[in-house]
């Protein structure tokens, strides 16, 4: 039979300085990850363009104040002469009424940042990494917590992230970006080289701010619809998704630049969306040439 | 100091349990993670009962997996069932390929993306995410949840999850047959109405060996493989039942056992490699008049 008062000098033993140091030892690393800010869930926005900051070096944006007509301002002091060039071709296809090649009506895959121009993501937290999913053609992207770039390493489409939480803030490093024909920064065509590098900034913010983002950009460049693709935002939503990022690439840009794009939490059901199904190169009359390969993968 | 010491024990339990914040409850079956498996097509077929079709093009004593000739004796195909899956093996024998939703780069779907190599799982209450290696596809189970009245069809189709014990439980119905659609690598057929329910469990070594020894007598080992063979740790099984009335005789079941992989997943883009694998043409690329933005 059970002794009470043996049973109490046991509670009482377990919970001296000695006995408890052991558990006592764990609360910093309860701690550490109570800290860690929780970006996990669906975030969605209505527009697909990257924020100016409100000073200082910032991205391309559409002279067109559209989202249906995208012509990138090719004035724009971040640019080399090569790079606005490379605007200017993108803007006269646009005149021309025979939209440009790009990663999503090329069904090629999304590098950042032009991946940021998602109407909707996903942020799955785990200990040694992060992994965002974009719903558009629902294409994935891993970051490594706490890791090194590698010495030599093979570009990829995705790059090779390393990222660690600064406080309330997820930065992660990208470099060893791929680059492809349809490759481009942004909306607007603007070229990157293999030399780019992206720092993200990643960090709650509060309801009101991310409302506030979400409409100057609406304001500057139209809103995309739910019905035409755009997010379904939670009215009740207390908080928001923000990335700021900088962007250098000394082949194409005068300078390192920045800019940010703003999330809310998105409602509704995530729908399947697959860019195969959808791949036709939008009034030339011909279809995508994708992309071949003479092996098997497997 | 009774009641603080009381207090401290409580923090503590409080804290310990707290830790694995990320990981499901402890009542929860953890399958969190990445999972992976070296096998050619991929599907392990039962020793006995209805099960998946086995290849009838050997090399080395397994299945051969650049000539896809599906069994069309197997009894769970009816009648038109085996002249498709005859058909697709005589195109396989006659060149050495034919068009499928993996090397055309269309979504999987459901069950064919199960032969993946790869499966990463992220478990949170109220929806599983499943990332598949292939092509990184992405599929959605909500958990606790029935499906819908109306049903619009989707590739991966609408997934609902549950748990049994130490079992998750999906059940998934409303699945689009695409162009290129099939149950498997051997063609076999899927109609809208197909219904397909996976079971995972994890499973020590000793009792996933069975699993593991069905794999390998029936399925190809490329090399070098990229799955950890020696290992000998906690394995996760799939075990799926198909039903198609149109299509099978009776529904059938068949099994997925993965270990864990060598290595971290390298980007796998199949838009990078849509090759026509001896169809004689390009890939089956279909158009849309709109834009998709």
């Amino acid at each position: 039979m059970a002794n009470p008062e043996a049973g109490m000098r046991n509670l009482l033993l377990l919970a001296t300085p000695y006995s408890l140091l052991p558990l006592l030892l764990l609360l910093p690393a309860f701690a550490a990850e109570k800290a860690t800010p929780d970006f996990a869930g669906y975030w969605g926005r209505n527009s697909t363009d990257f924020e100016p900051p409100l000073s200082g070096p910032g991205p391309v944006t559409n002279k067109g104040r559209s989202f249906y007509a995208r012509f990138g301002d090719d004035t724009n002091p971040i640019l080399k002469p090569e790079a606005a060039a490379r605007i200017r071709e993108a803007s006269k296809a646009t005149v021309e009424g025979v939209n440009f090649p790009t990663p999503s009506n090329q069904c090629t895959p999304w590098s950042p940042p032009y991946m940021w121009r998602a109407l909707m993501v996903q942020v799955l937290q785990q200990k040694d990494h992060v992994t965002i999913t974009t719903v558009g053609d629902q294409q994935v992207r891993r970051v490594r917590l706490n890791a090194a770039h590698p010495k030599n390493m093979t570009p990829t489409w995705s790059g090779d992230s390393v990222g660690h939480y600064e406080g309330d803030t997820l930065v992660i490093d990208t470099v060893g970006v791929k680059y492809g024909s349809n490759s481009m920064i942004d909306n607007y065509g603007t070229p990157y080289s293999e030399g780019l590098h992206v720092v993200e900034r990643i960090r709650l913010v509060d309801a009101e701010t991310a409302k506030k983002a979400a409409e100057r950009m609406e304001a500057l460049n139209g809103r995309v619809e739910v019905i035409a693709g755009g997010a379904s935002i939670d009215p009740e939503a207390r908080k928001g998704l923000r990335i700021e990022f900088t962007v250098e690439d000394p082949k194409y840009f005068t300078t390192p630049w920045s800019a940010a794009v703003t999330f809310r939490p998105a409602l509704g059901v995530v729908e399947e969306r697959v860019c195969a199904e959808n791949m036709h190169d939008y009034n030339s009359g011909t279809d995508v040439p994708v992309p071949r390969a003479d092996k098997p993968d497997f | 100091m009774r009641r603080n010491a009381l207090l401290l024990v409580t923090l503590v339990m409080a804290a310990s349990g707290s830790l694995g914040q990320a990981a499901p409850s402890a009542s929860v079956p953890n399958f969190s993670g990445l999972w992976a498996h070296p096998w050619l097509p991929g599907y392990e077929p039962l020793a006995s009962g209805p099960t998946s079709l086995k290849n009838l093009s050997r090399r080395n004593g397994v299945s051969n997996p650049v000539q896809l000739v599906g069994d069309y004796n197997n009894p769970i195909l009816k009648p038109a069932t085996v002249e498709i899956v005859r058909k697709f093996g005589e195109m396989s024998k006659s060149y050495y390929g034919f068009p499928n939703p993996r090397n055309q780069c269309w979504p999987n779907g459901l069950p064919f993306v199960l032969s993946s190599n790869g499966l990463e799982i992220f478990q949170k209450p109220n929806e599983i995410t499943m990332i598949y290696q292939t092509d990184h596809q992405v599929r959605r189970v909500r958990m606790n949840s029935t499906h819908p009245a109306n049903v619009t069809p989707t590739y991966f189709g609408d997934s609902i999850g549950h748990y049994e014990g130490d079992a998750l439980v999906i059940d998934t119905v409303g699945i689009k047959p695409g162009p290129f659609a099939m149950i498997d690598w051997f063609g076999t057929p899927q109609t809208p109405a197909l219904h397909v329910v996976e079971r995972y469990r994890l499973l020590d070594y000793a009792d996933a060996k069975d699993g593991l020894d069905r794999a390998a007598k029936e399925n190809a080992l490329p090399q070098p493989a990229t799955v950890d063979l020696s290992y000998r740790g906690k394995h996760l099984q799939l075990t799926f039942t198909v039903e198609d009335e149109s299509v099978f005789t009776t529904r059938w079941s068949a099994t997925v056992t993965y270990g864990k992989p060598m290595d971290i997943w390298r980007e796998n883009v199949c838009a990078e490699n849509p090759n026509k694998y001896g169809t004689e043409r390009d890939a089956q690329v279909p158009t849309a008049a709109k834009p998709d933005f």
